[in-house]
Parts: C-alpha cells; sequence; structure tokens
C-alpha cells in the first residue's frame, strides 16, 4: 500500500494515466517523464491525464528528478515505505490509484528506457480507448535476445491460455480502468509477483479476463541502461517460471479448456520507420559447458522429475557435444510440463530445487535454439519460434494427462 | 455446417477453393474483392476467412487488420502465391497461413485446426 502521496495539483480525476514504477531511476526517470508528457500531450490532448511515479522510497533523488522534468502534465509520485521493493509493489500502489481515479486507460512505461518516445504513449493507449482491454508491445528484437521469452514465456502463456501475446513479459503495457478490478481481486499476490513476476502476471490476468489484447508495434529495440542481462538470470528465472507454474494453478479450469491458439489484434502497422534489431552475441561454448555442469549436478533430480523417455533423451542429448547439440521441441516441452506437474505438489524448498535443476536445461536449449538458427534472419528465427510453439499446442494433451 | 468466406480476384482459385471445400462439407461462400468485405462478413456471418493476400485492388494485410478491428476472434487464413509477406508484421493478426497449391491438403488442414480452436468465453 502506497504510504507517501505527493500530488501537488489536487488531482481527483483522470481519463488516461501513464504509470512509471522506478526504484532508484533518478538519472533516466526524467528524460521518461518529459516524452510521457509530449506523448500525452500531442494524442490524448483532450483527455485529461496525469503521469504517476510509483516507486520504491528511492533514495537517489528519484522524485526530484521526476518532478523537475519538464511537463504541461499533471503529476503524483506515490511510494511504497522504505523498505518496500518490488515492481510488483509498485504497480499495486498504480492499480489502488487507478481505482481512486476512475481512469479509462492506464499505460505502464518503465523508467529506465533511453529511447522510449511520444508515440509510445499513443501506441499503447490509443486501442484501449477503441475497446481493447490490454495492450502488450512488439518491440524489434534480435533473435537472441528476451531467450528466456521465446525458449518458456511465450510458448508456455501460448499454449496454456490460447492467445498469442508475443512478448507477454513486457515492461511496459496498458490495460484499460476496468482491469484494475481484476488486478486488485487477484487472489495471488506472491512474493515473485510483487517482484519480477507481475509483468507476466499481469499478461496472464488480462488472459483469463477475457479481455481483447492487442499488440502494439513499437517498432524499435528497447534500449534500457546497461545492465548485465545474465547477472541477476537465477534470480528472474525463479520469479518468473515460478509465478507461471503457481498461475496454472490458479487459471487450472480456464486453460484446461484451451485448445490450440488464436491471434492477438495489431496496432501501429502504419508505422514507417522500423528499425534493425541490435546484434547480440551469445558464447556458445559457455552455455554448452554450463548444460553440462548442470547435468552432473541435477541429474538425479531430472530423473526424479521427468517422464523416463525425457530423461533418457536429455542422456543423450549431454552425449551429442557442442556441435550437434540439439534440444528438440518436443522434448523441451515436455520438460516443461513435466516440471509444472512436478511443482504443484511441492513444497517451497523443492520448488526451488525443482526451478535450480531447470535452469541449467532453459541454457541448454538457449544453445540448441542459437545452433539452429544461426544462419537464419530475424523473421526465419520467428518463424521457427512459432513452430516450436505448434509443437507445445499438439504436446498439450501430454500435460492434460499428467495434470490431474 | 461450418461456412466459409473465400475472398480471392482469380476466379479458378474461387471455384477450386469452393468446390473442394465443398466436398469436404464446408458450406462456401466467394467474394472477388475486398469491396464491402465487412459488411459481407456482417450479413453472411462466416466461421472462417480465406483471404488472398495479394487482390489487383485491395491489399490482404490491410483487410485483416479491418476484420481484426470489427470482428476480433473470427478465424483467418492468409492464402499467398508468395511467402515474402512474412516480413510484414500484419501477418502476426492471421491465425494461419498458406501458399496456394492446386493440392488443398495443408488448406484443409489448416482450416480444421482453426475451427477446432477453442478459447473460454
Amino acid at each position: 500500500m502506497a504510504v507517501f502521496e505527493e500530488n501537488p495539483d489536487q488531482i481527483t480525476k483522470a481519463d488516461i494515466i501513464v504509470g512509471i514504477p522506478s526504484y532508484n531511476e533518478g538519472e533516466a526517470i526524467g528524460n521518461t517523464t518529459v516524452q510521457v508528457a509530449k506523448g500525452l500531450k500531442e494524442y490524448f490532448g483532450e483527455l485529461s491525464s496525469v503521469i504517476i511515479n510509483c516507486d520504491n522510497h528511492s533514495a537517489d533523488g528519484t522524485k526530484d528528478a521526476f518532478f523537475s522534468a519538464p511537463s504541461e502534465v499533471p503529476k503524483i509520485y506515490i511510494s511504497t515505505p522504505p523498505d518496500v521493493r518490488g515492481k510488483g509493489q509498485n504497480l499495486k500502489n498504480l492499480f489502488e490509484k487507478t481505482r481512486e481515479l476512475q481512469a479509462k486507460a492506464v499505460v505502464v512505461i518503465e523508467a529506465d528506457i533511453k529511447n522510449v518516445a511520444p508515440y509510445w504513449v499513443k501506441n499503447l493507449g490509443e486501442p484501449l480507448l477503441k475497446g481493447a482491454g490490454y495492450t502488450s508491445p512488439l518491440y524489434v528484437r534480435h533473435k537472441y535476445e528476451a531467450t528466456l521469452t521465446n525458449s518458456i514465456i511465450y510458448p508456455l502463456t501460448r499454449c496454456l491460455y490460447g492467445r498469442r501475446v508475443r512478448q507477454p513479459n513486457a515492461g511496459d503495457f496498458g490495460f484499460k480502468g476496468e482491469l484494475v478490478d481484476a488486478f486488485l481481486d487477484s487472489s495471488h499476490w506472491t512474493d515473485s509477483v510483487q517482484q519480477f513476476g507481475v509483468d507476466i502476471w499481469a499478461t496472464t490476468v488480462a488472459l483469463n479476463s477475457r479481455v481483447p489484447i492487442v499488440l502494439s508495434i513499437l517498432g524499435c529495440p528497447k534500449v534500457h541502461r546497461t545492465k548485465d542481462p545474465y547477472a541477476h538470470l537465477s534470480v528472474t528465472f525463479h520469479q518468473i517460471v515460478g509465478t507461471i507454474f503457481d498461475l496454472m494453478k490458479v487459471y487450472e479450469k480456464f486453460w484446461t479448456r484451451v485448445k490450440w491458439s488464436k491471434p492477438c489484434g495489431l496496432y501501429g502497422t502504419d508505422m514507417q520507420d522500423v528499425e534493425s534489431p541490435i546484434p547480440v552475441e551469445v558464447n556458445t561454448a559457455r552455455l554448452h559447458e554450463r548444460f553440462l555442469q548442470g547435468f552432473d549436478k541435477h541429474h538425479t533430480a531430472w530423473e526424479s522429475i521427468y517422464d523416463q523417455t525425457v530423461h533418457h533423451k536429455l542422456q543423450e542429448i549431454r552425449g551429442l557435444g557442442l556441435q550437434h547439440f540439439s534440444i528438440p521441441a518436443q522434448t523441451w516441452a515436455k520438460i516443461l510440463f513435466d516440471s509444472a506437474v512436478a511443482y504443484q505438489s511441492m513444497n517451497a524448498d523443492q520448488r526451488r530445487n525443482l526451478l535450480d535443476a531447470l535452469l541449467p536445461i532453459y541454457i541448454g536449449k538457449v544453445l540448441s535454439f542459437v545452433k539452429k538458427t544461426e544462419r537464419m534472419s530475424v523473421q526465419q528465427a520467428e518463424e521457427y519460434v512459432e513452430n516450436e510453439c505448434t509443437v507445445f499446442e499438439e504436446n498439450k494433451p501430454y500435460l492434460m494427462s499428467k495434470w490431474q | 455446417m461450418p461456412k466459409i468466406l473465400v475472398v480471392d480476384d482469380e476466379e479458378h482459385i474461387r471455384l477450386l477453393y469452393s468446390e473442394e471445400l465443398k466436398e469436404a462439407g464446408y458450406e462456401v461462400i466467394t467474394a472477388e474483392s475486398g469491396y464491402r468485405l465487412m459488411e459481407t462478413i456482417e450479413e453472411e456471418k462466416p466461421d472462417l476467412v480465406v483471404l488472398d493476400i495479394k487482390m489487383v485492388d485491395y491489399n490482404g494485410l490491410d483487410l485483416l487488420q479491418d476484420i481484426r478491428n470489427h470482428f476480433y476472434d473470427l478465424p483467418v487464413i492468409l492464402s499467398t502465391a508468395y511467402d515474402t509477406f512474412k516480413e510484414d508484421m500484419k501477418a502476426i493478426a492471421a491465425d494461419f497461413y498458406v501458399v496456394k497449391s492446386f493440392d488443398l491438403t495443408e488448406l484443409k488442414k489448416k482450416i480444421a485446426m482453426a475451427l477446432d480452436t477453442s478459447l473460454p468465453t
């Protein structure tokens, strides 16, 4: 709950809100606020709007930078108590403020995006005023970017909930005001959701609320403040994959009735200049080494979690060597399905161990993807991902047979 | 009997698709262009649309956007002679796509899948 609020313009109602979650983003939030304010003024000038910085009580001057940023749009600052952290906590405060202000549409933009532009607000916000319930971005991405999304989040979410939300874990998104009830009434508010699991949680709640979902083309890569993508891999992997597995129990009555999948709506197709993705370098030898280390450490756990045929396949894959390394889509789907099923009957420690054991296989799957797609264009690699998703859908009966 | 709307500006394709899909147990209606397509869909209420991408006066990918905006969940299968369209992001709003062929096995398979798709409402 927000215990700190500064609302200098005494705003009590707004048609559209842009929320900027943050923690120690004093350097970046000024530019983001300026771009967002321009977007609100240029594209939604006829509506009442407000920018809300939902913060984790940053100590680096985030609040001052937010309020100092030039803007013709009023601003509100809300924060968690000093000892409460997490993007999920910030978004929860945003949801509560949205309900209070009775907003029709809300756009969430992360604070540290270097290349955020005013049209992002338009593309994520406008469909919500034209009937969409939820907007999810389509950034331009290199084939080796967002490997967790390509390997786990997208195929699983699509196969479970039947809608092709290509980047369901994106930190920037939009939702219509009425959806806050579904968010705030959700019974599922775990530690992971309060942290990095919140983005996939929000998409999953929207999917289960059956609102029309629109993918908004942003036409460019998302350029964050420089950070090492693998520095917190284990933490984000646990939080995101754990959240997906948790939500499978919450929404089992929905997803067990879903067969195949359907596309989403699309917005921003008139975009003239689509940028090329920034190339991502991958060290395949290092990935292979981490898979082999994982095999040595976890193969006993794998034997107890996975179907016998899957375990045999993993042994076979171990012997392939780097040159011929491959984890077929069907094996990968069964590994994730078996993991999700086993997870449900475990206690917290066992779940942590299961996710620890799954991580090196995921790294192996990334290696497999890199090898299969190394000579492919970004477009061809995209088709490869789509085909893998179809394999997940074809194998859903396997999951159903083991679920009960 | 599921009703399929085939939109294609080539008469021989409309005839081929009609005959084969009727034989496969579907009711088939056709349109030779995208003219008044939204009205046709509103009136005829097809269960699925097979849409040509390159028509003389209409771009099938633009029509697909219109269909998604007006009929969010109506299954659409893109039908094309070339696969270069895949580079256009608009194509992801289609349920499936097929490359035009006199052998309609793939099209029939995709139609069956699209009609078999179920999402709780």
